[in-house]
């Protein structure tokens, strides 16, 4: 095995957190009002789904082969050949979405801080900060991740509470216009990101504690469940038809709060959950991505491609869309597909694959027997 | 080799390594020095003879306040705290620049609170200016709006005698809701609303009292500009205003008089709470309002012989109270949705809410519609308390009358 170190469940599903919620805090409420209007809040509740799952799927694959990662079993499944081609097409994708998200946290950080700032440098920055915790292993992600999140969680919701009487209830009407189908569609976008639990599959088999995987797995989708829901609620609430055509609402929104004409501009609390936020999605997902290519070159450690994938994600960054409007158009349409069919197509295709192979083994060993 | 970056004998790559350093001390791209940068507190937009715009900008000036020396120059009357600029440009972008380039520090516009745009601009439409106010991230979408009769570069020349400049005072009046009170979020809010009609409160130059230095004086909001999308229709004073905040349930703070029938002199009465609904109603294809307003009131001056400590005197001014606010509404209903026809209340929204089919269908009628919308009030204000003297001193117990 390439990694040695062992993680706990509850931070298993601490660092699941923030990697499903760090750009989805920012980016969701817009997106999904965009289709699904005033009914938005309900988009992550269908989303979610998709989020339990898959966290199902990856622990029923877990149970079959309990000390591989997808990597790895994906070759058991569909044989050498085949498994090494799943392997190629996975590792590519980790490189896009990685790429993708690095760049979606220097556009933000660019957009509304450091507009002068040349948007590699932020990649870079962030990146080399990622790669130390990489380099530190899973143990190292995991207890950085235990420390980050809780404060995450308690800031988001001090947001909230702050904005408490800027909020208009009135927004929420008239609820389900057109039936439930706007939500629906409005959900289509956020499944895409709730498809990236699929990452628990790299966690479980380093679980100190794997009886206790799926529970705390589940929690995490529900907590990022709840916390899309009242981003979502806060965002129509405040804004109500105007969350469509803001870039990122949660952020005007943190401004927004003015209490008692001194307790204001407060949308530092905001980059601070991005940014930590985000560091430990771009490290989780770095650390998917440099784990799974190490198995699939079957390299002896994967410590050696930090830094070489690292440089690569700066490229990728940069290279995967020319602008915010092409990202975020890229993000809004196609990307849902694209992320579904990946993360939970192959998954669900390589559970049914191997649970007729273990029929069949059964039926042939009872035959035999 | 098992030998990585991190991992190789520190020695050899430390120097190296914080060689690099040497990169970093020229600076970051972004670094934002107090000493480098124009706090704006409030911009002014007019409209030129040329078609031109003119921005004019409130900038704070930073300056030690308090030592002994610079606190006896400014002795006087206000130290200049605030400086005005001005430029003037195709579109308020365009001018933004301009501007920069007659003021020595970077302009910092994430402390402007106020915007003021005069009359000739509010009545092209100003929602284009808007737009750069929620595109740019500087810009801050609390900062509120105001209209104004007089230039706007007249009112940023005032010198506030109270507050510290007059941005100040004019957020600082705004912040009162005594009027109405619209942020820019606010603005961009009611344009993408069902009806698309918005307010911003007016403001005009209170006039110095006589003998008083002409510049020193404010700015206030005495009334709304009413806004046909984002263009100007029409001005409504402040009496009609205070319909308007009841209809919008924005009313805060409102001290109410009323003549009690047959009787001389008045009933005074402080507003404790208030709340107010707008019920819609389809009836037999006729659309109505019905205004649900509940208030809460003390008395505060009572002029009149009537004993207030008298419950039926109350129910009796409770009802009074009840008639002149559907007066007032009536008043505002009359301006505005008759005279300018324009959908500030929030009408269409609340149709929209309860009546999502019925509006699908009807939407595109809805300017023929809401002129005849029919809006009842149905006022519950209650009196709580006469306050802390029940009967005044100089009238004898036997004048007073009971009823």
């Amino acid at each position: 095995m390439l990694e040695r170190g062992k993680i706990s469940a509850l931070q298993m599903a601490f660092m699941m957190n923030p990697t499903i919620l760090a750009t989805g805090l920012l980016l969701v409420p817009a997106i999904t009002a965009k289709t699904a209007k005033q009914d938005l809040w309900l988009s992550p509740i269908w989303a979610s789904f998709v989020g339990f799952i898959i966290v199902f799927i990856a622990y029923r694959l877990h149970k079959l082969y309990p000390n591989e990662t997808i990597f790895e079993y994906s070759e058991q499944i569909l044989g050498k050949i085949p498994g090494k081609i799943l392997g190629v097409v996975f590792v590519f994708f980790y490189f896009h979405i990685t790429g993708i998200i690095v760049r979606e946290y220097g556009e933000f950080v660019s957009v509304t801080f450091l507009h002068h700032t040349p948007m590699v440098v932020v990649f870079a920055v962030m990146v080399l900060v990622s790669s130390m915790a990489v380099y530190g292993g899973l143990e190292v992600i995991g207890r950085c991740s235990e420390m980050i999140v809780p404060v995450l969680l308690v800031l988001y919701l001090s947001i909230f509470i702050m904005l408490f009487k800027d909020l208009d209830t009135k927004n929420f009407f008239p609820m389900l216009e057109n039936g439930l189908g706007p939500s629906f569609k409005g959900s289509v976008v956020l499944q895409s990101w709730f498809s990236e639990f699929i990452l628990v599959s790299f966690f479980f088999p380093y679980l100190s504690n794997r009886d206790k995987g799926m529970k705390w797995g589940m929690i995490s989708v529900l907590s990022v469940m709840v916390y899309m829901v009242l981003t979502n609620i806060m965002s129509l609430l405040l804004f109500g038809k105007l969350t469509a055509s803001l870039t990122y609402p949660v952020m005007v929104a943190a401004r927004y709060i003015s209490i008692a004409d001194f307790l204001g501009h407060l949308e530092v609390i905001v980059m601070a959950i991005w940014v930590a936020g985000t560091f430990v999605k771009i490290t989780v997902f770095y650390y998917a991505l440099v784990l799974g290519t190490a198995q699939l070159l079957k390299l002896s450690d994967f410590r050696p491609i930090i830094l070489p994938v690292g440089f690569l994600l700066i490229l990728l960054g940069v290279w995967s869309a020319p602008n915010l409007q092409e990202l975020s158009h890229f993000l809004s349409t196609s990307a849902a597909f694209y992320f579904l069919s990946i993360q939970v197509g192959i998954p669900v295709m390589l559970l049914i694959i191997a649970l007729i192979k273990k029929k069949r083994k059964q039926m042939k060993g009872s035959v035999t027997g | 080799m098992n030998r990585h970056f991190w991992q190789t004998s520190p020695k050899k790559f430390l120097f190296p390594f914080f060689l690099l350093f040497v990169f970093l001390l020229s600076g970051c791209w972004d670094r934002k020095e107090i000493n480098d940068i124009a706090l704006i507190r409030a911009a002014g937009i007019d409209k030129k003879q040329d078609g031109k715009l003119e921005i004019t900008v409130l900038l704070y000036v930073p300056k030690v306040r308090g030592g002994s020396e610079q606190g006896m120059e400014g002795g006087g009357g206000g130290s200049m705290q605030t400086l005005i600029r001005s430029a003037q440009g195709k579109t308020f972008a365009e001018a933004m620049s301009i501007l920069q380039e007659k003021i020595s520090r970077q302009i910092f516009w994430g402390h402007c609170e106020v915007f003021i745009f005069d009359e000739a601009i509010a009545k092209e439409g100003i929602a284009e200016h808007i737009d750069l106010f929620l595109r740019m991230p500087e810009f801050r979408e609390r900062s509120q709006l105001f209209i104004s009769k007089q230039k706007a570069q007249k009112i940023l020349s005032l010198i506030s005698p109270l507050e510290r400049d007059i941005a100040e005072v004019v957020r600082e009046l705004g912040e009162q809701k005594l009027g109405m009170t619209v942020t820019t979020k606010d603005f961009a809010e009611m344009l993408v609303s069902e009806a698309g009609d918005t307010a911003v409160p007016w403001i005009k130059i209170l006039p110095p009292i006589e003998g008083q230095e002409k510049k020193q004086t404010i700015a206030y909001i005495t009334g709304t500009a009413i806004f046909k999308r984002d263009k100007m229709v029409g001005k409504i004073d402040d009496s009609v205003t205070r319909g308007l905040l009841w209809l919008r349930d924005e009313i805060k703070y409102a001290v109410i008089t009323v003549t009690p029938k047959d009787e001389k002199g008045y009933v005074s009465m402080n507003l404790l709470r208030a709340n107010s609904k707008i019920i819609p109603k389809i009836k037999n294809e006729k659309w109505e309002v019905i205004l649900e307003a509940e208030a809460e009131d003390d008395i505060i001056q009572n002029t009149t012989n009537l004993d207030v400590t008298n419950p039926r005197v109350v129910k009796s001014l409770e009802h009074q109270l009840n008639v002149q606010l559907a007066k007032r509404v009536n008043e505002t209903l009359k301006e505005v949705q008759k005279d300018m026809k324009a959908d500030v209340f929030g009408f269409a929204d609340a149709f929209h809410r309860e009546y999502p089919e019925i509006w699908k269908k009807e939407k595109d009628r809805w300017h023929v519609i809401f002129p005849n919308v029919e809006v009842t009030v149905a006022a519950k204000i209650k009196i709580r308390r006469q306050g802390m003297n029940s009967v005044l001193p100089q009238f004898p117990k036997k004048e007073v009358k009971e009823e």
